[in-house]
């Protein structure tokens, strides 16, 4: 049986994939926010397929040491029920600020949670990935392309805009995974983004101001139901040869940033790994 | 640049710790969340690369205080800067809140702020200029129903400083008085600015800049910096408007947003 660790598994995409993920065999192991949360997504999907190999943790990736926290439980989780074996992790969890806000750390909340959240995860499970030549997959958004890294200031501090805020944390999203194939793809180890497209879900609705939710509201109307990029999602994870490509959109190669070198990667990759002080090539043995 | 800072590890403290950082000074931090302010210090460290010293305290103890005043001693550090930040409020109306709590309000924004500002400015690092800021309010220029005792609190914070300024100008002294209008520095103060709808979120200041023009102000020698031209207007309408009529717009508004935060099912 195959094992898929999804982040953000309650609501919207991630909910929607780790529905269908079960129902086509995959033991999921989801992460949310909040207990409550978790264990009506849980029921949900056990409602729907009893069968359903599923299983919930919760905590606020925002957080580092929750982050750290989850991820051992996740890796005892593995090594007790999978025999150390992880075939998906699906870096989903994501979040849209009308305002600057920051985490414990003092790091700006849109790229604490989009990009360094699924960066640090995936530092904690990749051994376990490595086992089975694992894939990462990652929700990315088109909305990565025409901007640059701010490399002197990736917090934003200086004139926050949410919106700029939000697409640098996808292009950081693609930067990961092109860092992640230069690295690991000799190992079997690869990663992919995903651009779910335009999809009703509530990103735009949790703790966002009025106009953003007013913007959203609307916009959102026009959006595919969840269930649609699920698909693209259970498509990378299926293929039973790696796909080539980095960037999918409704299950086909799609294309991305001019930004997306593998200088900005590095640069990323050694910027992540100082914020989150960790280092890749440097993981716990399984 | 030695800056110490009171409540480092909540939303505002974190964006002036992050703003210090960036400018390269050398950080103090104190909170009474010994977790959170680990946590920021490594945050500012990785960011920075600055020095970061913290030392968990509650202000509002006279011998806790002495303790991180001694560990500031003993390893004779002395400050060019302190930030008051730390302060707090709850929710509801005076009758409705537990006693207790209404003293601590009082407690922290002012018996506590006085406490740690003696104590800094003794400890100021001799032949520099000093620099003060506290961190006062909107709600300091308005009598507040519902917001009473904070609102009076920062009253006090507002004029203490006004006076303070004065008396320590000759000393090469600046004090500045911070009055922001709301401000998004946890996730309760988001669900209440929504919860006050079109007038909460447009005198809601941006953190990051109200950090950044703090500085700039304080080290400039100003001593009162309300950010937004939007509150600075309303600071001035307070000033004009009599302050009964003020209480009873006042009421009328807080009440309204109080019951929708409070009470969402009864829309």
């Amino acid at each position: 049986m195959k094992t898929a660790v999804i982040t953000g598994a309650t609501s919207g995409i991630g909910f929607e994939t780790a529905s269908l993920l079960a129902r086509k065999g995959f033991r999921v192991l989801g992460i949310g926010h909040s207990e409550e949360n978790c264990l009506k997504a849980q029921e949900r999907i056990l409602s729907e397929n009893p069968d359903a190999k599923i299983a919930y943790f919760w905590g606020d990736l925002m957080q580092q040491r929750e982050v750290l926290c989850l991820s051992r439980d996740v890796a005892a989780y593995l090594s007790e029920n999978c025999d150390g074996e992880l075939n998906v992790l699906i870096n989903n969890a994501g979040c849209v600020r009308s305002w600057y806000a920051t985490t414990d750390e003092g790091y700006e909340q849109q790229f604490a949670l989009n990009h360094l959240a699924g960066f640090y995860l995936t530092h904690g499970l990749l051994p376990f990935l490595k086992k089975t030549k694992g894939r990462i997959i990652i929700t990315g958004s088109k909305s990565h392309k025409g901007i640059k890294v701010r490399w002197g200031d990736v917090m934003l501090s200086r004139g926050y805009n949410p919106l700029i805020a939000y697409k640098q944390s996808k292009l950081c999203n693609v930067l990961f995974a092109k860092g992640i194939n230069d690295r690991y793809a000799a190992e079997g180890v690869r990663a992919y983004v995903v651009d779910p497209g335009l999809v009703n879900t509530d990103i735009g609705n949790k703790k966002t101001g009025t106009l953003v939710k007013l913007i959203w509201a609307l916009r959102k109307l026009q959006g595919v139901p969840p269930t649609v990029p699920a698909k693209t999602y259970a498509f990378l994870c299926e293929q039973e040869k790696a796909p080539e490509g980095l960037c999918y959109y409704l299950c086909r190669e799609t294309t991305y940033s001019k930004q997306v070198t593998s200088e900005n990667a590095s640069r990323l990759f050694a910027l992540s790994e100082r914020l989150c002080g960790i280092c890749y090539g440097r993981e716990a043995a399984v | 640049m030695n800056v110490l800072i009171t409540g480092a590890a909540g939303g505002l403290g974190r964006a002036f710790a992050a703003e210090c950082g960036r400018r390269g000074y050398s950080l103090f931090l104190t909170d009474i969340n010994r977790e959170g302010l680990l946590c920021l210090q490594r945050g500012l460290e990785r960011q920075f690369n600055i020095t970061v010293t913290t030392k968990a305290c509650d202000l509002t103890n006279a011998e806790s205080v002495n303790d991180m005043l001694e560990l500031i001693d003993r390893h004779s550090i002395r400050f060019d800067m302190l930030l008051n930040i730390a302060g707090l409020d709850f929710e509801g109306s005076f009758m409705g809140r537990e006693r207790e709590k209404i003293i601590e309000i009082v407690t922290l924004n002012n018996a506590a702020t006085l406490r740690i500002t003696h104590a800094v400015i003794q400890r100021r690092r001799k032949g520099r200029c000093f620099t003060v800021v506290f961190v006062s309010s909107l709600a300091s220029m308005f009598p507040m129903p519902l917001k009473a005792t904070y609102a009076a609190s920062k009253r006090f914070l507002l004029d203490f400083a006004t006076s303070l300024r004065q008396e320590l100008k000759e000393q090469n002294v600046n004090v500045l008085a911070l009055c922001p209008g709301g401000m998004v520095t946890t996730r309760e103060s988001m669900e209440g600015i929504a919860a006050q709808g079109f007038w909460g979120e447009v005198t809601t200041n941006p953190l990051e800049t109200v950090a950044r023009k703090t500085l700039d102000r304080a080290l400039d020698g100003k001593g009162l910096y309300v950010p937004g031209s939007l509150n600075r207007t309303l600071s001035f309408l307070g000033k004009l408007i009599p302050r009964s009529i003020v209480a009873a717009v006042v009421y009328w508004r807080w009440n309204r947003a109080q019951n929708r935060w409070l009470n969402p099912a009864k829309e």
